[in-house]
């Protein structure tokens, strides 16, 4: 159940007068809301992982407030768009930990915001939990109370590092990104982790993601003697015009790399549907059909889960409803065994191990707070799409 | 400068309480930003905190936008620039590290670097070009910053700086910022009321004119630009302390678009209209939540709306002053006794001599060598029919066409061709067959635009409001006003230009080409429009100008008027002299008789 | 290669040259440069794609349909955003209100439409050969309008009197043309290839709302280039510049491509404010 902001305001209005009253107070605190602070993109450029997410966000949000609350709590979302604007994320961070007192903060969900908002949300003590994948968005020495549940971006690259030159045997790689900062930081990070593997980098360059033609650049690869490409992009355009230059040209070689390669957007962008053939985005083992077509046991229940409460899984992936759903849980878990102050929510989670998500199996240390499993992380096969799932890319043992 | 409470409009009432109320909403919006911190609010504190930074960037825009009228449109290129500058030297990645405030002073001065370069273009482009590359621009500044990742980090980006004690905590921070809004609020308001502020408008609004009474628009727009790039790199450096960390995404087209619009909506030529404007457009979106994906299409809507209907935005609606009924039936009673308190007699023998000018426009001869002396302490009458040249030689001899062949010349001195600035200098003034002149501006600055040779305070003193500037400021409004009692329109000295008569605007021109006490002055056709009364209280005043000792040379198509004042008449047809000497000879000259006189 | 950077660059440079034309009708027939011309270019793409992908109307009506809302939008354009300004062109508040209409279209469209790109269909049911329709579909459009408005200004009544009004509207209107009807029409013109621009491109660049700024900028280029109002210089200058945006980007790559426009951009400006082709106004006063 998420409240508009105005009955938020509402909400917190009338909790401080009845604190003010004083008398009742301890009875009041007992039974004072839960207030997750939640920063989803709702809207902008980078919207359609959001919009994901907040599905399985606020079926977590229901299912536990269904079910009695935290110790008899309740959990009010408050949620503010970020738009997929840095500067509204700084806005509207401090409007959560300064005005909302939120006691816990879900978000920002891409990195571009979270990189402005986590110093800010750090700076005020609010324990935060966020999926985003900036390597830089967890330090538990600058920020101490940030935690994320979802892989970092080496982890990611390493994952399609070791697929590329380790299962499908390639040694000759094209790492190529548009001009984001998402796009940049990749190439930066996972040329080098190319290298230490042995492998050669034959090309790598950044491209402006609305620039129409990329078959020079794939034409550059190709007489570099590339055996597989590796994009780093969420920009769909960019990746489609990818995969369309390389059938176009005939050419046959594996393209591998960011999920959103496997993403409807791409798709309906492929002038033909074959060419969706040897295209192995990332994907997470949870969430993904083994060889015999079948998800794990735990989201196998999931999806039913889903199914029943009627959410619309057609235009967006799994795994973003699995993230969504996870966060709150983990938070709801700490609040009630530790309590909802922030060293008790932090201190719960800096103990955390094993914990078994639908996207993926969380361990925190205090030492280090990204929480997400080398070997949970797979490629999958971009064409094998069927309820917003995928299937292992071939070598993976399901 | 329609602005009724900062321009010198209300100033020029010259009273303690006149001053204080043309201050007074500034200063009450400093007092409460000063106490907003009372109210506890943090989460208020930022947004306050972001509409101070902005506002650092709007005032100096301002300048560009609303008072030079250039469309600056992509403007966060410098936002971005200073934000980029200013953290990188404060954490020393690149260069040795600095403190965030000389880190902020160095950002200020490469903005004012990049100011002067992104405004270059508008030196000498049309307005629509300017704005293009402005907007290129902006999009050129964030590829770059995603390119250059040894230094901006590529879209990994950089922490913004932290400003030390006592300026570190959040409210610590925003009475830094507030600080330096303030500081850019009375220095633009500063520039508002000087010779700067009046001539840029004048160049937004009269080009033409502002180049004949000596404003030279490059180097104003330059010294502007280096003001408006240094203040909004200098808001670019607290934007990324208050982001905290910056990425090239932080810096979109639409927060362009908000400073831009801010300004229109505020009103252009006003200081406190876009101080509002920014304001509201910074806070309306945090208050209006189910709105906020429609922002910046509401702008765009707000935009033409301001365009369309009110075109003066915020500060039109805010000039109680101006609404205010004028007398009706007003005539004009020029008072030409008194124009010896602003031009004293002068012997001197002046000489203006045109010399075999020729000039044509596209095949057509519009003067063909035309020679002509204007004396001092004459009227000198040139008439002839319509396209005989009369106006193209007004034009010529101030600089606006370069001749083909022939010169001008000025006592023993050649005047420059193409160079209409110049002319003011030389103490050529001239006023315009259409009346050129500002019309959101008042009658009295409109005059004191004449004056603008006569300001000797710089750039600099004008932003500070130095001693020399305060003198520059009581010697032009005491002089306009002189002028205006001259020409007999004192008592509309603070109305504003666009609400006179037709026939009041001649006599404003005619007062703001007195402003620079002219050797010679050339007037197009100033009794056009006028009643009969009218043209003979005008040509009274004419022959005063001129037994000052200034040299007049007075294009009309009145025969009566140029036969009864004038002391010489040249005669043109066809781009030729046809006759030249008394008003008696000329009026008895048989071949001007058939081309032009009648029978 | 070479193949690769000619035609996409020819087919780049057409789409540009298209939206330079577009420019250049509605500056001919009101003196005024709207911000509309890229913005029309890129719904061109999302309308054709609406109409086909969407709605599943066939290409043909598509197509006609999309070249209506083309001279929809540009009597619109006309009405809201030129003719209550136009009697005070010196004040250059065109500037602003054709911008605030092209924010408008262009903030609907991500909002409406979405903000990632989105297929455009294949227009003719030809598979992708060497020389495929999404380069050489924009080149025939370019080819097809030039030509079609050479024609319309040389051999027509109502083309001469649109040269007469671009010449000389004063003179026009004295002349007793109707100069309003005239510059709606053109407007509605200007719409049409506009849009044309977009749809014939769709495959090429998609059906996305960012195409409108992009548009905005390149189609501008050519007409600095080529000098403002003529169509034959902003067909040379978009095809120019398509060619040397493929070659730099092959060269260089995409970032310093970009850079290099834009900087050539600024310094035929600096040097050349009236173009190569055009020519420097003479009177003033």
């Amino acid at each position: 159940m998420s409240l508009s902001r105005r009955q938020a305001l509402l909400g917190s209005a009338a909790g401080t007068a009845a604190l003010a009253t004083g008398l009742y107070r301890p009875a009041i605190a007992a039974s004072e809301p839960i207030r997750i602070g939640y920063l989803p993109a709702l809207t902008g450029p980078s919207s359609s992982t959001g919009i994901g997410i907040n599905r399985g966000t606020e079926l977590a949000v229901k299912e536990i407030n269904d079910a009695g609350g935290i110790n008899g709590r309740q959990i009010e979302l408050i949620v503010r768009d970020t738009q997929s604007d840095p500067t509204k994320a700084v806005n509207a961070a401090t409007e959560l930990t300064r005005r909302h007192k939120v006691h816990v903060i879900w978000g920002p969900l891409n990195s571009g915001e979270a990189l402005a908002a986590t110093p800010l949300i750090a700076r005020d003590g609010i324990p935060q939990m966020h999926p985003c994948w900036v390597d830089t968005l967890t330090d538990v020495k600058k920020y101490p109370l940030a935690f994320r549940n979802a892989p970092t971006n080496q982890q990611i690259g390493g994952a399609a590092n070791h697929y590329v030159v380790n299962i499908l045997k390639a040694k000759k790689v094209a790492v190529i990104s548009d001009t984001t900062g998402y796009g940049t930081a990749s190439l930066n990070a996972y040329v080098p982790m190319l290298k230490t593997l042995a492998a050669e980098v034959v090309y790598e360059g950044s491209v402006e993601s609305n620039n129409p033609d990329l078959k020079p650049e794939l034409l550059r690869m190709q007489s570099a003697g590339a055996q597989a490409i590796m994009p780093w992009s969420v920009n769909a355009g960019f990746l489609s015009r990818i995969i369309n230059a390389r059938a176009e040209m005939n050419w046959d070689i594996p393209i591998v790399g960011q999920t959103t390669l496997g993403s409807g957007q791409t798709k309906a962008l492929l002038k033909k549907p074959e060419y969706w053939e040897k295209v192995y985005p990332n994907n997470f083992r949870n969430c993904s059909y083994n060889a015999g077509g079948a998800l794990p046991p735990r989201t196998v229940e999931f999806v039913e889960r889903i199914r029943k409460a009627n959410i619309e899984m057609s235009d967006t992936l799994l795994w973003w409803i699995a993230l969504g759903y996870d966060g709150p849980r983990l938070m709801a878990e700490a609040i009630k065994a530790a309590g909802s102050a922030p060293e008790e929510i932090a201190g719960y989670w800096n103990k955390v191990k094993g914990w078994p998500g639908v996207y993926g199996s969380i361990t925190w240390t205090p030492d280090l707070h990204d929480g997400f499993q080398n070997e949970e992380i797979v490629m999958c096969q971009a064409n094998s799409l069927r309820d917003g799932a995928f299937t292992l890319a071939p070598g993976y043992t399901g | 400068m329609n602005d009724g409470a900062t321009g010198p409009l209300a100033s020029a009432g010259r009273t303690r309480f006149g001053r204080l109320e043309a201050h007074l909403p500034s200063v009450l919006l400093a007092a409460v930003g000063a106490a907003l911190p009372l109210i506890g609010d943090s989460y208020l504190g930022v947004i306050a905190t972001r509409a101070a930074i902005y506002w650092v960037l709007v005032s100096g825009l301002n300048l560009v936008v609303g008072f030079a009228g250039q469309i600056a449109i992509g403007w966060v290129a410098l936002l971005t620039l200073g934000a980029y500058a200013t953290s990188v030297l404060s954490a020393g990645t690149v260069l040795p590290e600095v403190s965030p405030f000389l880190a902020l002073l160095a950002a200020g001065l490469l903005g004012a670097i990049f100011g002067v370069i992104i405004g270059l273009p508008a030196l000498r482009l049309r307005t629509f070009y300017f704005a293009m590359t402005t907007l290129g621009f902006a999009t050129i500044v964030t590829q770059v910053a995603l390119a250059w990742k040894s230094v901006t980090g590529g879209g990994v980006g950089v922490p913004g700086p932290v400003f030390a004690w006592p300026f570190a905590s959040p409210w610590g921070f925003y009475y830094f910022c507030l600080g330096l809004a303030v500081i850019a609020t009375w220095m633009t308001t500063n520039i508002a009321a000087s010779r700067f502020g009046r001539s840029l408008v004048a160049i937004r609004d009269a080009e033409v004119a502002a180049e004949a009474v000596g404003i030279h628009k490059p180097s104003l727009l330059v010294t502007v630009f280096l003001f408006s790039g240094a203040v909004a790199a200098i808001a670019g450096g607290l934007f990324a302390s208050l982001q905290s960390y910056i990425t090239p995404d932080a810096f979109t087209f639409d927060l362009s678009v908000l400073f831009f619009i801010a300004i229109l909506i505020g009103g252009r030529g006003s200081i406190l209209g876009p101080l509002l404007g920014t304001i509201i457009l910074t806070a309306l979106p945090e208050f209006a939540a189910p709105l906020v994906a429609w922002s910046t299409f509401l702008y765009a809507v707000l935009l033409l709306v301001i365009v369309l209907a009110v075109p003066g935005g915020i500060a039109d609606l805010l000039d109680y002053k101006n609404r205010r009924p004028l007398q009706r039936h007003r005539e004009i009673r020029p008072q030409p006794a008194l124009l010896a308190h602003i031009m004293p007699h002068s012997e001197q023998a002046n000489l203006l001599r045109l010399e075999h000018l020729t000039l044509s426009f596209g095949g057509v001869r519009a003067i063909d060598g035309v020679e002509l002396e204007i004396k001092a302490g004459e009227v000198h009458g040139l008439i002839g029919p319509n396209g005989s040249g009369k106006t193209t030689t007004l034009n010529v001899i101030c600089g606006y066409y370069p001749p083909q062949h022939g010169l001008v010349r000025l006592n023993d001195k050649v005047l420059g061709p193409a160079a209409p600035h110049t002319r003011a200098r030389h103490r050529i003034a001239r006023t315009f067959q259409t009346p050129r002149l500002v019309g959101a501006a008042s009658v009295l600055e409109n005059v004191m635009i004449g004056g603008t040779t006569a300001g000797r305070a710089s750039f600099v003193e004008a932003l500070l409001s130095l001693p020399r500037q305060h003198r520059d400021e009581q010697q032009a409004r005491a002089a306009a006003m002189a002028a205006l009692a001259a020409v007999g329109l004192d008592q509309l000295a603070l109305v504003r230009a666009d609400r006179l008569q037709h026939s009041e605007l001649r006599f404003v021109e005619i007062a703001r080409a007195l402003m620079s006490r002219p050797l010679f002055l050339l007037l197009d056709e100033p009794a056009a429009g006028l009643t009969v009364d009218e043209i003979k209280r005008l040509g009274a005043l004419i022959v005063t100008i001129s037994r000052q000792g200034t040299g007049v040379l007075l294009v009309e198509h009145h025969a009566d008027m140029i036969f009864d004042i004038c002391d010489r008449v040249t005669v043109l047809n066809l781009g030729k002299v046809l006759a030249s000497g008394t008003p008696a000879e000329i009026r008895g000259h048989r071949e001007v008789i058939n081309a032009y006189l009648g029978a | 290669m070479l193949l690769s950077i000619v035609s996409y660059g020819l087919a780049l440079g057409a789409v540009y040259a298209l939206i330079g034309i577009t420019y250049n009708v509605m500056f001919a027939a009101s003196r005024v440069f709207s911000f509309t011309a890229g913005t029309v270019g890129m719904l061109g793409g999302v309308i054709g794609a609406l109409l086909i992908n969407r709605l599943g109307l066939p290409v043909a009506l598509g197509f006609l349909l999309t070249l209506g809302a083309g001279a929809g939008l540009g009597i619109i354009t006309e009405m809201v955003t030129v003719r209550p300004v136009l009697k005070s062109l010196d004040q250059h508040l065109y500037v602003l209100s054709t911008l605030a209409f092209a924010l408008m279209l262009q903030q609907l469209t991500a909002i409406e439409w979405s903000t990632e790109p989105q297929p455009f269909p294949r227009l003719l049911p030809l598979g992708p050969g060497i020389f495929d329709q999404q380069f050489w579909l924009p080149m025939l459009a370019c080819g097809v309008t030039i030509a079609g408005l050479e024609w319309l200004y040389r051999h027509t009544l109502v083309g001469r009197a649109f040269l007469a009004i671009a010449e000389d509207n004063y003179a026009a209107r004295a002349l007793g043309l109707p100069e309003q009807g005239l510059r709606i029409a053109s407007y509605a013109l200007a719409g049409m290839i506009g849009t044309l621009a977009g749809f014939s491109s769709g495959e090429m660049m998609l059906a996305y709302f960012g195409n409108g700024p992009l548009l905005n900028f390149y189609g501008f280029v050519p007409v600095a280039l080529g000098g403002m109002g003529s169509n034959r210089g902003a067909v040379a200058g978009g095809l120019a510049l398509g060619l040397f945006q493929q070659t730099a980007n092959f060269l260089v790559g995409g970032i310093f491509a970009s850079v290099a426009i834009f900087v050539v951009f600024i310094i035929v400006l600096l040097v050349r404010p009236e173009g190569f082709a055009g020519a420097a106004p003479a009177r003033r006063v």
